[in-house]
């Protein structure tokens, strides 16, 4: 069995019925006009029916499992962007970012002294291109 | 010379768009050069840049990318064989062994030349059957736009892979995800779920970004690739001699023809391209035994291809509005940014600029061919770039461009969860091509479709016996259940 193309499958089944009920509640069309729930409802449909095809076909099919490596490295990294997101607004940009890449650089290998130099200097770059040449407000 | 060529002309020979190309061409040959990046990260990464400049400044930066990548691509698959970019693939077939008989200085020539000719074939082919087509897609009206949108869409199947099933659930994810906002007939808000920041739809530039910038950027730190290999002491000749030249001649026209074919064919690119030609120019070939071992055919036939994808997608996208590739989606969305609608009206009310583009193309292949006899190997040097400097650029980079197109903190949620489901897709074998032809075509298909109806006052059977419409249904039923029939003649 494909574990991995099983969880895909029923995450899409899910995802269908959830589209398809939400679409349901939208305004009828008239006149024979299609309303705007008609085209989510298909696709919902669409997607239930290949997701149980997916199912099936995955519980014939010889194991094959999702190989993520690294995982902890990875989790911390995403992890360290939705921090730096949630933080947009509250904290300058400068700082911010460059305490940001520090951690990035560092959870990736690099060293101290290099992690603060490349964070300092892609930050200045930035907030160079798009704060002074685009004129973009960066919070 | 007609004055729209004048024109474009004009638009092109100013010294700040020159730069803007120049630049562009840089860049692309940066990441192109460098594993892990892509053309189609560059193009999305970059696109927010142009909000703030002309479409002429805009469209030169991302086309001398989308030039200046590919060919800059098969420098690592020649010297240390890891394509730079995925349409290199085949490159490293037969470009790394010739490396490795001494002969990396003649690869890399070959790689440049070739990938030259590719391009400008290509484009010329663009020049020449782009109006054409173009005039031909003013007859559309919506119900046409319907049929041509639902066959485009049909081709998810065909660029699935062996994974079709999961290409049309990613397909189908591309339209659910197309279909979030104000409903285009009755402003009726769908899925925002009272958020006022999705009431204008899930911004497409910014799902881009996510999917192939900082998706591949969480995909890297998965797989932590290891330092590169060595480059060769000595390139040694650059030039093939004229024997070589005739050698290559027949892989080189072939690739040409097969490149701009498969560019034209929605979602397709470099890397199906390159396969395709390499195996046919193997099939023809009277030295079979020397392909997979340094055959200048080979290396031939992949370089021009990958190469001549270029002129073919950028053919469908500017004629019809839909995707050749990857890279032409996202330029879809940079030519929105500047109200800028491709399709068949772009060649009536934007005509010079059509031919800006052209002229943009052939001045970026140049600088690319000569970037490539030239820097190849200081351009092999970002190679030693640490990785972890150019994957945090890349996260930096998207997360500010992403903000800095609406000045929204919410696109840059929206590239984040795209880029958390574009890893996603990369561990499940879920091709994400079928999932921008969704986002894209979908809008098309289904609004078209409405208005058709509303002009023939709801008789569905009216709108899709049109002979055009019938054309492309038919076309769809083809290219949905011809892959399904191959597959099962297999087993």
């Amino acid at each position: 069995m494909n574990r991995t193309d099983l969880a895909t499958a029923l995450l899409f089944a899910l995802l269908g019925i959830l589209i398809w009920v939400e679409a349901v509640r939208f305004p009828a069309g008239v006149a024979g006009l299609p309303g705007p729930g008609l085209f989510p409802e298909t696709i919902g449909a669409i997607m239930f029916a290949l997701a149980a095809l997916l199912a099936v076909r995955s519980t014939r099919s010889g194991a094959s499992p999702m190989a993520i490596e690294n995982r902890k490295s990875l989790a911390i990294a995403v992890t360290l962007v939705a921090v730096y997101l949630l933080l947009w607004g509250h904290i300058g940009f400068a700082p911010r970012t460059a305490v940001f890449l520090v951690c990035l650089l560092r959870l990736l290998g690099e060293g101290w002294k290099s992690s603060v130099a490349v964070a300092v200097v892609l930050t200045a770059v930035v907030i160079v291109a798009f704060q002074m040449g685009l004129n973009v407000t960066l919070q | 010379m007609s004055p729209d060529v004048i024109a474009g002309l004009t638009a092109v020979f100013q010294w700040d768009v020159l730069l803007f190309l120049f630049a562009g061409v840089v860049m692309g040959a940066i990441f192109g050069a460098t594993p892990g990046l892509t053309a189609t990260m560059g193009v999305a990464v970059l696109t927010p840049l142009t909000f703030w400049v002309s479409a002429e400044k805009g469209m030169a930066m991302l086309l001398g990318v989308y030039c200046g990548a590919i060919p800059a691509g098969g420098i690592p698959a020649v010297l240390i064989n890891i394509p730079g970019t995925p349409a290199s693939i085949a490159t490293s077939w037969e470009g790394y062994p010739l490396s490795r008989k001494g002969r990396a200085g003649l690869a890399l020539g070959v790689n440049a030349l070739m990938s030259f000719w590719g391009q400008l074939a290509s484009i010329f082919f663009l020049a020449v059957a782009a109006f054409p087509i173009a005039s031909f897609g003013l007859r559309f009206g919506p119900a046409e736009y319907f049929g041509l949108a639902l066959f485009g869409l049909s081709l998810m199947a065909g660029v699935s892979g062996q994974n079709v099933l999961k290409g049309l659930l990613a397909g189908m994810l591309g339209l659910f995800l197309a279909s979030i906002g104000l409903d285009p007939m009755t402003a009726y808000p769908r899925f925002t779920f009272g958020r006022p920041e999705f009431l204008d739809g899930i911004a497409f530039v910014p799902v881009m970004i996510g999917l192939f910038g900082m998706g591949e950027v969480f995909e890297q730190i998965s797989a932590r690739h290891g330092k590169p290999g060595e480059l060769p002491a000595a390139l040694g000749r650059i030039w093939p001699k004229l024997q070589e030249w005739k050698q290559m001649a027949v892989a080189g026209t072939l690739g040409v023809l097969t490149g701009t074919i498969v560019g034209a064919i929605p979602a397709a690119g470099g890397d199906i391209a390159s396969v395709i030609s390499w195996e046919q120019a193997r099939r023809i070939s009277k030295h079979k035994e020397e392909f997979g071992h340094g055959s200048l055919e080979g290396l031939a036939a992949t370089c021009t291809s990958c190469n001549a994808v270029i002129g073919g997608a950028m053919t469908t996208m500017l004629t019809l509005g839909i995707p050749g590739d990857a890279v032409t989606a996202i330029l879809i969305g940079a030519l929105l940014i500047h109200g800028i609608q491709p399709g068949p009206l772009l060649f009536r009310d934007h005509r010079p600029l059509v031919y800006a583009i052209i002229f943009l193309l052939v001045l970026a292949s140049v600088m690319i061919a000569a970037i490539g006899l030239i820097g190849a190997r200081p351009l092999a040097r970002v190679l030693r770039i640490p990785n972890p400097w150019l994957w945090s650029g890349i996260v930096l980079m998207s997360v500010v461009g992403s903000y800095a197109l609406n000045n929204a903190i919410a696109d840059v949620w929206v590239m984040f969860a795209a880029g958390i489901l574009g890893f996603f897709c990369r561990k499940a074998n879920i091709p994400m091509g079928p999932l921008i032809l969704g986002l894209i075509l979908g809008p098309m298909m289904e609004s078209n479709l409405r208005r058709a109806l509303i002009l023939s006052r709801g008789d569905l059977f009216s709108v899709l016996s049109r002979p055009i419409v019938f054309f492309f249904l038919a076309m769809t039923a083809f290219s949905l259940f011809w892959p399904l029939w191959k597959s099962r003649r297999k087993a």
